[in-house]
């Protein structure tokens, strides 16, 4: 059997931040915002519902997470209903379960969601909830962090390869800025210049406050359908042409050098095979910046620069608008905020819409035909990639 | 009630199979008050809980050990009761080096987990164990963050937690 070509039709957000909301209102909001974004879309054509969820048992004391989200969102499943749980990577890999079943013919017509809530009352209890995405028995115990272990990498990477604190915060002043072209960011409005950036608080060194993605709240979803029923909605697909993943270890123990991330080379070419490219065919990319030092690296496992040479990519600018390829015009993790199950999906939106001309000029690719979306979750053991092409035909 | 304690010795172990014959240790008590244990990042300990409680029982009595598979001699870290290669199941026990050099670490300075609050500042790392090839993760204790350094000695340092049950970190030397 050949698989059938999957396409994204359509996509929504809702805004990113510290909400004074559920995550049940969440659901609804994003379902709201789902529906009003592709008005053709009636809820009995949804066969499928993949929702991508990190900590919902944690975050909000709720399991059975699909079928909730289901309700409070106004989708019956008839076909497949299903909860996708990869840590910082949930949206992403609820997107690929939604491909793989259309692709095989299980589904027609599939949302994935995701969305995730966050901020709680007790700031020590979210973090213990993220703490917990390390090996619990042996890492999380001692206080392993996200920060303090990208920390880690970033020491190393600055011992190694002379990567400098401006050469970080090149990469956060880049994606904050891009996030005040877009209302949903969580950090809208707000300005941070390269000397402010690196005189914020030092929260795990070398890391500061500014070189760490954010607890954030919210959800954001997409519409995903079979090549036959593309032609019903009216904007470009984004075609799903490649993906590819790759995982060899958790604990930190086995994390290896930390300076380099054969996984994500693996697993993005696996995606550049199943597209048919490479990375130079490419006009955009969402990557998963949770901490500055993790784009300095996406930029070298991707081969957009050598071995070392990621900090300096930063600081040129050729991750820019206008360099060699849009890092994350969307704003990233770092000015969007991170709510761990919505990311994923959140920059696939931000593919699509750049797709359809749909984002303020200030951050518009010009005529973008191919994009990249990567995920990390965990310690980076864990690299998810999509690879989109504009449409045209399937 | 635990395993005897063994002498430390200055320079750093190599890696030596523990005798075959060497009985389990016994359960070791539990202050009456511990029990429930709430989930909380600390692993459930005792024999009738764990597979590895003579890990945690070997720490108790100052040693630092993991599980090796025989068929491969391949050093396994977190301990096992599987191996991943082969999947055998019965693995033999072996004691680590008690020093080790800082590969990398940093320090939560803030953003910590439920019940670490009151540790912070606290310093982590990955340490290289001299001899071993193995890279441990944990505290590192004895010296504040910005006063450590890659390259830096540490000693391994089992440690009770108060409650019963014990893990290990790393102090700073020389």
């Amino acid at each position: 059997m050949t698989p059938r070509s999957v396409a994204i039709v359509g996509g929504a957000t809702t805004k990113f931040g510290v909400r004074p909301t559920t995550w049940t209102e969440l659901a609804q909001e994003i379902g709201a915002a789902l529906f009003r974004a592709v008005p053709s879309l009636r809820a009995e054509d949804v066969d499928s519902l993949f929702v991508g969820a990190a900590q919902p048992e944690r975050f909000a004391f709720q399991s059975h997470a699909a079928p909730i989200v289901a309700e409070q969102m106004g989708i019956r499943p008839t076909r497949i209903l299903q909860r996708n749980e990869l840590a910082c990577a949930s949206g992403q890999s609820a997107i690929r379960s939604a491909y793989a079943a259309i692709a095989a013919g299980l589904s027609d017509v599939a949302v994935a969601v995701g969305l995730e809530k966050m901020n709680l009352p007790s700031i020590a209890e979210a973090n213990a909830a993220m703490a917990c995405v390390m090996d619990r028995a042996w890492d999380s115990l001692s206080g392993a962090t996200a920060p303090s272990f990208f920390a880690m990498v970033a020491q190393r990477h600055m011992l190694e390869h002379g990567t400098t604190e401006e050469q970080l915060a090149a990469v956060s002043e880049k994606n904050h800025r891009f996030a005040n072209t877009n209302p949903n960011s969580q950090f809208y409005e707000k300005t941070f210049s390269r000397d402010r950036l690196m005189r914020l608080p030092v929260v795990a060194p070398p890391l500061r406050l500014g070189d760490c993605s954010s607890m954030t709240d919210g959800a954001a979803a997409v519409l995903l359908v079979a090549e036959d029923a593309v032609g019903r909605f009216p904007d470009p697909p984004a075609w799903i042409r490649g993906t590819g993943q790759y995982s060899d270890f958790h604990s930190l123990a086995n994390a290896g050098s930390l300076t380099s991330w054969p996984g994500l080379t693996h697993a993005a070419r696996e995606a550049f095979r199943g597209a048919g490219i490479g990375v130079g065919d490419l006009d955009l990319a969402e990557v998963h910046d949770c901490f500055t030092i993790s784009e300095i690296v996406e930029y070298e496992a991707l081969g957009l620069c050598g071995p070392g040479e990621g900090g300096k990519f930063a600081a040129d600018g050729r991750g820019d608008l206008g360099g060699d390829l849009a890092v994350n015009p969307r704003g990233g993790l770092l000015g969007c905020g991170h709510p761990l199950g919505a990311t994923g999906v959140a920059q696939a939106v931000e593919v699509f819409q750049q797709f359809a001309s749909r984002v303020p000029p200030s951050r518009q690719v010009p005529d973008p035909e191919w994009a990249l979306v990567h995920n990390l979750s965990g310690s980076a053991n864990v690299h998810s990639v999509m690879v989109y092409q504009r449409g045209g035909a399937a | 009630m635990s395993e005897p304690r063994r002498p430390r010795t200055a320079a750093a172990t190599t890696v030596a199979p523990t005798p075959p014959a060497q009985p389990a240790a016994p359960p070791r008590e539990r202050p009456r008050e511990a029990r429930p244990f709430l989930l909380d990042f600390l692993p459930l300990e005792g024999e009738k809980e764990t597979r590895l409680s003579r890990f945690y029982a070997r720490l108790a009595g100052g040693r630092l050990s993991t599980t090796r598979c025989p068929a491969e001699g391949r050093l396994l870290w977190p301990p096992r009761t599987a191996c991943p290669d082969c999947h055998r199941e019965e693995l033999e026990w072996v004691d680590l080096p008690e020093e080790g050099r800082i590969y990398a670490f940093s320090a939560v300075l803030a953003g910590a987990p439920l019940g670490m609050e009151a540790d912070v500042p606290f310093s982590v790392g990955l340490v290289d164990l001299d001899g071993a090839p193995l890279r441990l993760f944990g505290r590192i204790e004895g010296r504040p963050w910005n006063e450590l350094r890659v390259g830096g000695r540490v000693r391994v340092e089992p440690y009770a937690t108060g409650d019963g049950r014990w893990f290990y970190r790393f102090r700073a030397v020389g």
